[in-house]
């Protein structure tokens, strides 16, 4: 960097994202808080190191293959030439945007003093792994092991989400050419595919023991602690506002981008390198999750547990086209999202018998579903990418948003890339006998020896004399 | 093991060399292979401990209120 002006617009988006990462991490001591709270007080201690194991062991799998997935799969592979290479393959050549350069071994995963971008945004990608992965944790507490949720979270973490990010979060991707797909804050890519995921998971794990009655009916199990729940889903709010400023590119020269001869447009954009601005995604974001919150209040009679988790519904339900929407346009369909995902939950947890114990499946899943499928109607005929009108694509031109597009792209998030793998490595785990705990432990609670040593502990402790 | 020596030598190259961990350009590929023998064999080790620790626990068929007995106080 020997010129003054780039070296401030690079070390600006570095430091730009670094901060994100930050705010994001926010998300994980949220749901953390979040899972203790809605667990029993016998299960807590495992509950937390759970969802805490999942930080490492995405992390260091993220390193060792999630990223370059996400380089190499825009293609699908075979479903849409690359505009880079024009190839359908594994984008693995000599390309500037080449998963080539984010093998494991390459110098560029490291400290470079000519790369100061790669790092934080890796790192803001990891950290919506992390999301994804913690979605899935909460659903499925008090009952799954340790050992199978890992395996479970690197799955999700490392490999399907960011299979999805490369087809339809990629400028190059292949759903946004084919099928025009638009998903600005991962209403999708992130939501619709962990809450599938865990839907798959619980339909092989089953039930807390308890949760449904003989004849059938479901009963309520806590949450034990709300103001831990209070809490943990402020802190996820909180994050969030990370999340949406990671899913940016701060700032951005279009002109020479699209191939506009002589213009020059600096602003900031979206994923998918189309502009909108921060100041109008943060009102969206307001606008949803108020949205959200007074549909929750309404439809859940007051409820805190269902009110809190639906302002996160509401903005789940929103972000798909948040970048675009009117402020007012985004309240609504955070409503309308809030109480699709409140019914859906109820209604699949009588009909299948399904125990999603923090109805992660209803907020981030069905709420990630409703908000593709309308953004596909409100945003009806924007172009997905600014590329199809520059000169870097150049085969046949990027689809538009649209509403077949968006419910297509929907199934492939919620079912395709979601609730298939997940059901499936929840098969092989159930059959290896590895997937869910004794019955006798889930009766004694995972903590019992835990707390018995504890209990022990203190009586020696207060029975001594020096 | 230094890649760098001397930084006044190092940032006035014709072409400024980015990667300045140590072993730089040699050791990448053999730490990337230590790295995944440690998470898989994290995997390994937990995956026993916990059998080990379930099957201890589950032996002894505690009822679903006997964890009450062991809530601390302090």
């Amino acid at each position: 960097m020997t010129d003054q002006l780039g070296a401030l617009t690079t070390i600006f988006t570095e430091f730009y994202y670094w901060v994100t990462v930050v705010l994001m991490f926010l998300i994980h001591v949220g749901f953390c808080m979040y899972e203790v709270g809605a667990s029993r007080y016998k299960h807590h201690q495992h509950t937390l190191m759970k969802n805490t194991m999942l930080i490492p062991l995405v992390t260091v799998t993220w390193f060792f293959f999630g990223w370059w997935i996400y380089w190499a799969f825009p293609t699908g592979p075979g479903l849409a030439p690359s505009i880079m290479n024009e190839s359908a393959a594994l984008i693995t050549d000599e390309s500037t945007f080449s998963a080539k350069w984010y093998l494991p071994n390459t110098e560029f995963m490291a400290i470079n003093l000519n790369d100061h971008i790669s790092g934080v945004f890796w790192a803001a990608f990891l950290l919506f792994s992390w999301t994804a992965a913690s979605i899935v944790s909460g659903a499925i507490i008090e009952r799954i092991t340790t050992f199978a949720f890992g395996i479970l979270a690197i799955a999700i973490g490392s490999v399907f989400w960011t299979i999805d990010a490369a087809w339809g979060w990629h400028f190059d991707g292949w759903m946004l050419k084919l099928l025009g797909y638009h998903d600005a804050y991962a209403s999708g890519v992130i939501h619709a595919i962990a809450g599938g995921f865990a839907l798959g998971v619980l339909m092989v794990l089953g039930p807390r023991i308890g949760k449904f009655s003989s004849s059938g009916e479901p009963r309520n199990i806590g949450p034990r602690n709300p103001w831990l729940v209070t809490i943990g889903l402020f802190l996820i709010y909180t994050g969030f506002w990370g999340f949406y400023a990671a899913c940016n590119i701060p700032i951005f020269d279009l002109g020479p981008e699209y191939g506009m001869e002589g213009v020059t447009y600096w602003t900031a954009t979206n994923i998918y390198v189309t502009p909108t601005t921060l100041s109008g995604i943060t009102m969206n974001f307001l606008m949803s999750l108020s949205g959200g919150l007074l549909a929750g209040y309404v439809i859940a009679k007051g409820d805190p547990f269902w009110t809190y988790s639906s302002g996160l519904a509401g903005v789940i339900c929103a972000s798909a086209g948040n970048d675009l929407y009117h402020p007012i346009q985004a309240m609504i369909i955070g409503m309308i999202g809030v109480v699709i995902a409140y019914k859906l939950h109820y209604w699949v947890e009588r009909k299948f018998k399904i125990d999603d114990a923090v109805g992660a499946v209803a907020v981030h899943g069905y709420a990630g579903v409703v908000g593709l499928i309308i953004c596909g109607f409100v945003l009806n005929g924007y172009p997905s990418s600014g590329y199809s009108v520059g000169a870097m694509w150049d085969g046949s031109t990027y689809a538009s948003i649209n509403p077949l597009g968006q419910f297509l792209g929907a199934i492939i998030m919620f079912v395709v890339l979601g609730l298939i793998p997940g059901y499936v490595i929840a098969k092989i785990l159930n059959g290896m006998g590895k997937l869910r705990i004794p019955r006798e432990v889930e009766i004694a609670g995972l903590d019992y020896e835990m707390m018995e040593s504890a209990k022990g502990d203190e009586k020696a402790v207060s029975s001594a004399t020096r | 093991m230094a890649t760098v020596t001397n930084w006044i030598d190092h940032l006035s190259a014709k072409e400024v060399v980015g990667a300045v961990y140590p072993g730089a350009g040699s050791s990448e590929t053999l730490l990337v292979i230590l790295g995944v023998v440690i998470w898989i064999g994290w995997h390994v080790l937990t995956n026993k401990s916990e059998s080990e620790e379930l099957s201890r626990l589950a032996r002894k068929k505690h009822g679903a209120n006997d964890h009450k007995s062991n809530i601390t106080d302090w």
